[in-house]
This record gives C-alpha cells, structure tokens and sequence, in this order.
C-alpha cells in the first residue's frame, strides 16, 4: 500500500502543480483574481451555509419526527434536495435564449413541481404500505420513538 | 496555553449522526472518483477536438464518437453535483477536530481539501452555468475549465494517496458496521469500534446507512434519466430536467449560434454570395454552382460541445471534391472562414480523415438550410465538434 500512497501523491502532486502553473501564466490577471473570488465563495457558500442548513434539518427532523416516519422522511428529502439543485439554475435561466437553440425552453418550475409530487408520492406510499404491514404483524416489535 | 488548548470547549460543534462512517463515505468516494476520472478523459477528448495537433489529426470515425464521449461528459458531470454535495455531507465532522491546528501536516492536509473542495464545486457548477449558457463568471469558460480540471485531478489523487487506509477500511468494513464518523478521529475515541473491539454495529434509528446510498443513487438516477434526454433521444420525452430538447429546433436540430447572433443574416442571403477557394489554383462558386453541385448525402449526428446531439441527414458536395479543384489533396490542411465577422468559432481547421468524408451542405433533414443553421452553405463532418462544423461559409483555404 505505501508503494501506491507515493506513487498517487507524486502524481497528484504533479498534476495539480501543472494546472496551477497553467492557470497563473496563461490566463489574464483579472480572471486569476475572479477565479479566486469564486473558489473562496465555494467554501463559504458550501461549508459556511449549505452544510449547517442541511445539519439543521436533520437536527431538527430528529427531535421532531418519529423514527420509523423519520426513515421514509429523510429518504425523500434526499431525494428531492437532489433534482432541486439541478432544477433551480434551470428555472432561474428558462426562457431565456432564442427559440431556434431549442435551449431551456421547458417550464422548469412546472417540471420540478412534477418530480416533487412524485417523490414524495412514492415516499408517502412506501410509509403506507409500511405502517399497514407492521399493524398486520402484531409480532414485530414496533419502533422505540412510535410507542 | 497548552492545557488550554487541548481542552475541547463546550460550545465545540459535536456530530452525533451514526448514519455517517467511513464505510459510507468510502463508497460514495469511490463512485465519485470514477466520475471524476470519467469527466477529466472525455473531457481531454473534447479539448484534443479544440487543440488537435498536425501530426495526429481527429478521426472520422465513429461518426457518433464525439456524440458519446462529451454527451457522457456532460450527463456525468451533471449528476456529479448531487454526489459530490452528499459525500462532502458525509465528511463534514472532520472540519471540527480538536485542536483545529494541531500539525504542520494537518494544516497542510486542510489547505489541500480546500482546494480539492472548492475546484471541484467551481469546476462542476461553472460547467453546468455553460451548459445553461448563463455565465455569471466573467471569464474565458474553455481556458479556466480546462486549467482547473488539471487541480481537481491532481488534487483527488493527492485526496486518495492521503486517505488510503481509511479507504480500504471503508471498503472492506460492512456498511452498517463500520465507526460512526464524528468530528473525534476514530483512533482517539474510545467509543469507536475499531478501539473497543467487536460490538453490535451502530444503530441507525431513522434511515439506514444502506437506504442513505440507496436514496442518494436514486435521487441522481432521477437527475441523468430526466436530463439525458438531450443527446439520447429515446428519452427525450421524459426530459424534464433536459436543458435542450433537440426536437423542437429548426428542421428538427438546435441551434447553438443564430445567424443574428453571429451578424451575418444580410451577407448570408446577398445574392452574389460565392464560395471562394484559396490555394494553388483559386477559384469560386456561385450559389446555383453549388445548388447544381449538392447531390451527396451523409448522415452525421450534430453533436455539440454543450451535451445535447441529434442525428441529422445533410445533403451538399464533397469537400474533398472542391479542395481537390483547388490544388489540395486528401493530405492537405484547410481552413474554411464564416462569414461572421469576428469570433474564435467564425474559422476551423479541416484536415485529415474528417477532410475526406466532410460535405459542403446545403440541406438538413431534407430542407434547404435556414439562416440560423448556416444558409447559404456551411461544413458538416463525421465525429467533429458541433462548433467547428463551421455555418455561412465564406472562403475554403488550401493551406498546404
């Protein structure tokens, strides 16, 4: 393994020293500082508020939601947190650009909306199917958090 | 200071999820590797399509290659956000050691995963925004995403050469067995099980470490299915999440640049619009020269650099034929200009097998070619970036 661990890092080492080097000798010095802008903001934007938004609602999903209902919760919201990030650029930019590029032509608040209901209409139907199978089952134990 | 320092204060964020492990971080990894790999090599095929040298010149051949490759780039890519965003969830309690700067080697291990962290949300977000042809960045998209994809590399293998161990651990751990991942390393924290010894796996109250990864596949299966509409046309229909619809562009084909855009719609349609041809024997072409001329068909899917493809049936005259009369051969290196005044994209070079099987087009999906697709003549050929089958063509060059 330590033969591999070297081998990567020299590589990786190597690899990521000439993306740098590309980037600071050949691109204008506007851009470099733009493009700092933007790596910085990444983490701000990632590590400083998305992640403790999302922590925050597991937190509170936790605390709030039964566990066996939590399970079939959280699943969705995965789920949909998923197709929203993808979706949320889209609808920001719809309708935007000339017909003939055939580009973001779609109601994409309408589409979202769809993949939403979906989800969580097949969430809402596997907590269903779920809660009925454990009262057919008097045998199973039910879940601490349900008593 | 020092008994100060190594006392954890009580208002230090603590991580209680057992849903985290290196177990599930480990596998979230590897398939994220495998994208990352996956992105970077058709990427280089892409950038090669921009950059090819003169001695190694683009194949022809499969007409669709350039179809797959950067539709494969482009799909993978964008499902790589939500993979990436989880898996950093998965991660997130290492920011929170105790000390937070207790070594010169973690402290050069954080500004590593800084960087690894922020060039690849850069990386996959700005090439998404290009892909929506929204640029909030100001600046040249090409030359930093192909820069940067050396740092997102180089800074995984890097990423992977560090956490081997923990890899293969994870790897080889059962996924609901492996140590809860907190912000205490799992060889300070006596609760671990890799400490204590054999102990009944964590317990996850609400989803499990299994139905974790299971809704994260789904959820990213919902986002390629719903998206890669635009290059696999079959599922076009089921494109909600698809950024073009091919279908609905002219004679059944996108457009990427209108003619407005490019500024040429009153020199497209002049009627003493010809071809010239530079080179060892100059010549030109008028419009009905070539209306008489344009009796061949090929069948090159147009697929652009942006994700989205579509088949399209062309009908015009062999390049080849007219470079020919010219004075070139197959051998030759040629250029062929727009009439689009100015612009990286208003010029490409041909040379090669793709000079062999280009056409010189005048018709698309049986239709005369409107303004926006090219009128009065533009290149077409197999395997080729949709942005270098160059519209309004102005003057074919013979260089050599």
């Amino acid at each position: 393994m330590k033969i591999w661990r070297i081998v990567l890092a020299v590589v990786g080492v190597g690899v990521g020293t000439y993306g740098i080097f590309q980037l600071l000798t050949q691109l204008p010095r506007q851009t470099l500082v733009l493009l700092a802008l933007w790596l910085i903001a990444a983490l701000i934007i990632h590590d400083g508020l998305l992640s403790p938004a999302v922590i925050g609602v597991g937190a509170a999903l936790r605390r709030y939601v039964p566990d066996r209902a939590r399970r079939y919760l959280q699943f969705g919201l995965i789920m949909a947190a998923m197709v929203t990030v993808i979706a949320v650029p889209m609808i920001y930019r719809a309708h935007t650009q000339p017909p003939a590029k055939a580009l973001l032509l779609q109601d994409f608040g309408i589409n979202l909306t769809v993949l939403l209901a979906a989800i969580g209409g097949g969430t809402l139907i596997a907590y269903a199917i779920r809660v009925a199978r454990d009262r057919s089952l008097p045998g199973r134990p039910p879940d601490e958090a349900d008593k | 200071m020092l008994t100060v320092l190594s006392r954890r204060p009580a208002w230090w964020p603590h991580f209680s999820s057992t849903l985290r492990s290196t177990a599930v971080t480990a596998r979230l990894g590897l398939v994220l590797g495998i994208a990352v790999l996956t992105c970077f090599l058709t990427g280089l095929l892409s950038y090669f399509q921009y950059q090819a040298w003169e001695w190694l010149p683009p194949p022809a051949s499969p007409v669709w290659g350039y179809r797959v490759t950067q539709g494969v780039h482009v799909a993978t890519g964008m499902a790589t956000i939500p993979l990436v965003l989880v898996k950093l969830w998965s991660v997130y309690p290492n920011h929170f050691r105790w000390p937070p700067f207790r070594s010169v080697r973690r402290l050069v291990e954080l500004i590593t995963v800084a960087l690894l962290v922020s060039a690849t949300l850069v990386q996959l977000f700005t090439g998404f925004f290009n892909v929506l042809n929204w640029y909030p960045f100001r600046w040249d998209f090409l030359s930093v995403h192909y820069r940067l994809a050396y740092v997102v590399v180089g800074s995984v293998l890097l990423h992977i050469a560090v956490k081997l161990p923990d890899i293969v651990y994870g790897l080889q751990t059962k996924i609901a067995e492996g140590d809860v991942l907190t912000e205490v390393q799992w060889n300070e924290n006596p609760e671990s099980h890799s400490i204590a010894g054999p102990l009944p796996p964590p317990v996850t109250p609400g989803l499990s470490r299994r139905g974790l990864l299971t809704a994260a596949g789904a959820g990213i299966g919902v986002v390629v299915v719903t998206s890669v509409g635009q290059t696999l046309t079959p599922l076009e229909p089921i494109g909600l999440l698809a950024v073009r619809q091919p279908s609905k562009g002219p004679l059944g084909v996108p457009v990427n640049r209108t003619a407005e855009e490019a500024y040429v719609i009153a020199a497209a349609t002049a009627p003493d619009w010809t071809l010239k041809i530079m080179g060892p024997r100059p010549y030109a072409l008028t419009l009905a020269e070539i209306e008489e001329m344009a009796i061949h068909e090929a069948q090159f899917p147009v697929s652009c650099v942006e994700g989205w493809s579509a088949n399209a049936q062309w009908r015009g005259l062999w390049l080849l034929e007219v470079v020919e009369r010219g004075g070139g051969t197959a051998d030759s290196q040629v250029r062929v200009r727009s009439l689009e005044p100015a612009g990286f994209f208003n010029k490409s070079m041909i040379f090669g097998p793709q000079l062999s099987r280009a056409l010189l087009a005048t018709h698309l999906n049986g239709q005369r070619l409107t303004a926006d697709h090219g009128y009065p003549l533009r290149l077409v050929a197999p395997n080729r970036a949709g942005v270098f089958n160059t519209k309004w063509l102005a003057t074919i060059e013979v260089l050599s």
